[in-house]
């Protein structure tokens, strides 16, 4: 209770503040805190981490007009308060909805993100279905959340190699998470899928890069990216495999259906591996027809196989 | 709701505060249920509000709470007058959950979710579709609805099914349990006749349904998602893999593990079906060395045979 009360306080006079507190000034004007200056600092040391848990935008800063220079705390309002998104309740009922519905297979702390908002009431305009949608989730997905939002270059190995990007977009697809952004290395923009990031992720300061104004919208499919040069390639797919194959790629990518029931597929190719792999979970339900190049590579690698 | 931390007391009441001074006197019960917070603790969270405020703790550097008939009302606050910003990760954790369900075939995609998922990302000066891009795989809305529909009416479904992993199709009877999406497919859960229990199926690979006029009774408890286990009578292989193949024990359940010279890894796993084995080696090319396989696994040569197969197809 004691903790709960002193919390409040210190939030209340960092936020009403108009320039930094100095840690005395806090002791001073914060009641609830020890007179001892060292078990002061201790319990001030805890309550700011706390404060920083909690995402509240604490202020290290120097305060104006001391000498020697002193660092004082403070929040700035404009970083605090909410901007009132205007919701409709029929929009906060439905987000509030979403957060039944669909879950993370590990807690994500968004549950409260509606409490600023007037938290919510139950609404029985819509049939709940709670764990309809279950969504994966990779260590580096909140970080990378927020350095999207923040616009924080990031750094990280990326199967053995060391990248850093301008994170623009988080995305999922096929059960995968992606992070779309400007990869230094490369010089341009790149897809990197989450699972394949190796340890931790080494996040830059906040607005380090401007976000582009048009984004390339559609995701691309694993074969569709790389350095290679671009072929298109006609693949025949079984009978068996045709309405699967169709509802992946779309029914624009089918540029041929058979009597059999089989479908021939028109696909764009940059990344001969990626096109491999995706051809190869056909087994042998599938075959490249054209370009010969690619069927030469498929038959080529198979034969290192078979041998 | 797991055991309540003082952060989340704080940044509950941080919510509570400017809603009641928002509002002329709401009852106890309204907040308790917009802020899901049980009576008890409301009330005793709400004791000690009027010791909250600024320096110098004058009575107009504090909050001042009024409590009557059962009723709330927050009469003056120097500060809070406004709730604490939504901070970015929930932000767009939420609009990552919402965009999930407006690639649910046949949701509303103009509807009070989109509009709410493009303000909530608006406070972030971002677009909610620019920032997060999260699509569920495509199923088709018929096949989807119906099948809701007959878990909902106890109706059984005849399904004419793709086995992916076994690489073989067959017409299953089955009593429908659950539909949900997980990882990005959509799968039903449920009896199937034919083999007599439990048994998950992609609804991307049905290629053909039909909701029976025959109802089943639903279990008490539908159980867990059946995922998979190894099993005894599973066969099993052991593989060298090189780094660029070491995924494979990430993303496969695997009964050892062991370093070999050179950056190999030795991996024993369960083959429940052979379509995946030769998959996977098919897939793998040089990354790979099969070890060992059993007879359950396909044998020693079955990734050998898997590639003489499909290029038979080529005629090489």
């Amino acid at each position: 209770m004691a903790k709960l009360e002193r919390l409040l306080n210190l939030t209340a006079t960092l936020l009403h503040t108009e320039r930094p507190l100095t840690v005395e000034e806090i002791q001073h004007r914060v009641p609830g805190y020890p007179e001892s200056w060292n078990s002061f600092r201790r319990t001030f040391e805890r309550d700011k981490d706390e404060l920083r848990a909690m995402d509240l935008p604490l202020l290290l800063e120097r305060v104006p007009g001391t000498l020697p220079p002193k660092d004082g705390y403070r929040i700035r309002p404009r970083d605090y308060y909410l901007t009132d998104p205007g919701l409709e309740p029929d929009e906060l009922a439905a987000l509030h909805l979403a957060i039944q519905m669909v879950s993370f297979d590990q807690p994500q702390g968004d549950h409260d993100a509606l409490w600023s908002l007037g938290g919510a009431l139950e609404s029985n305009a819509d049939p709940v279905v709670p764990g309809l949608v279950s969504l994966t989730t990779p260590a580096q997905l909140s970080q990378l959340f927020g350095a999207v939002s923040d616009r924080r270059t990031v750094g990280f190995d990326y199967r053995g190699e060391p990248r850093s990007i301008d994170p623009y977009r988080i995305g999922y697809r096929r059960g995968n998470w992606y992070v779309t952004g400007h990869d230094h290395l490369r010089g341009e923009e790149r897809q990197f899928r989450l699972d394949r990031i190796g340890g931790e992720l080494d996040v830059g300061d906040p607005g380090s890069f401007t976000r582009p104004e048009a984004l390339i919208a559609e995701h691309r499919r694993p074969w569709e990216f790389g350095d290679g040069e671009q072929v298109t390639a006609r693949l025949s797919v079984d009978r068996d495999q045709a309405a699967w194959a169709a509802a992946h790629l779309g029914d624009d990518a089918v540029v041929e259906r058979r009597e059999d029931g089989g479908i021939v597929v028109e696909l764009d190719v940059v990344n001969l591996d990626a096109f491999r792999t995706f051809v190869l979970g056909f087994l042998d339900h599938a075959e490249i027809l054209e370009p010969e190049a690619l069927r030469r590579d498929l038959i080529d690698w198979l034969e290192a196989v078979a041998r | 709701m797991s055991r309540v931390t003082s952060t989340d007391r704080v940044i509950r009441l941080l919510s509570i505060i400017p809603w009641i001074a928002a509002h002329d006197g709401p009852t106890v019960d309204e907040i308790c249920e917009r802020f899901d917070i049980s009576r008890n603790r409301l009330l005793k969270d709400l004791e000690i509000i009027p010791f909250v405020g600024v320096y110098p703790r004058t009575p107009d550097a504090l909050i001042e709470l009024v409590t009557e008939d059962d009723r709330v009302w927050v009469r003056y606050t120097p500060v809070f007058e406004r709730p604490l910003r939504i901070a970015p990760v929930p932000a767009l954790t939420l609009v990552a959950r919402g965009q999930s369900l407006l690639s649910v075939p046949g949701a509303d995609t103009e509807g009070p979710l989109a509009r709410g998922l493009e303000k909530l990302a608006a406070t972030l000066d971002l677009a909610a579709t620019d920032a997060v891009d999260v699509r569920l795989e495509l199923v088709p809305e018929a096949t989807l609805d119906q099948l809701r529909a007959a878990v909902g009416d106890h109706h059984q479904v005849e399904i004419d099914y793709y086995s992916y992993n076994r690489d073989r199709r067959s017409r299953r009877t089955v009593d429908p349990h659950r539909v949900y999406s997980e990882g990005g497919q959509w799968y039903v859960s449920g009896h199937c006749h034919q083999a007599g229990d439990i048994r998950l199926f992609r609804i991307d690979r049905i290629q053909e349904l039909k909701v029976l006029e025959s109802m089943f009774a639903q279990p008490a408890d539908a159980g867990p998602n059946p995922v998979f286990e190894p099993r005894p009578e599973h066969g099993r292989v052991t593989l060298d893999l090189k780094p660029r193949a070491h995924w494979v024990v990430e993303q496969y359940p695997t009964e050892s593990v062991e370093s070999r010279p050179g950056e190999v890894l030795r991996a024993t796993l369960a083959v429940s079906a052979q379509g995946w084995l030769e998959r996977l080696l098919v897939r793998l090319g040089d990354d790979v060395q099969l070890v060992s396989a059993d007879a359950g696994a396909g044998g020693p040569d079955i990734g050998r045979m898997a590639a003489r197969r499909i290029l038979a197809r080529y005629g090489a």
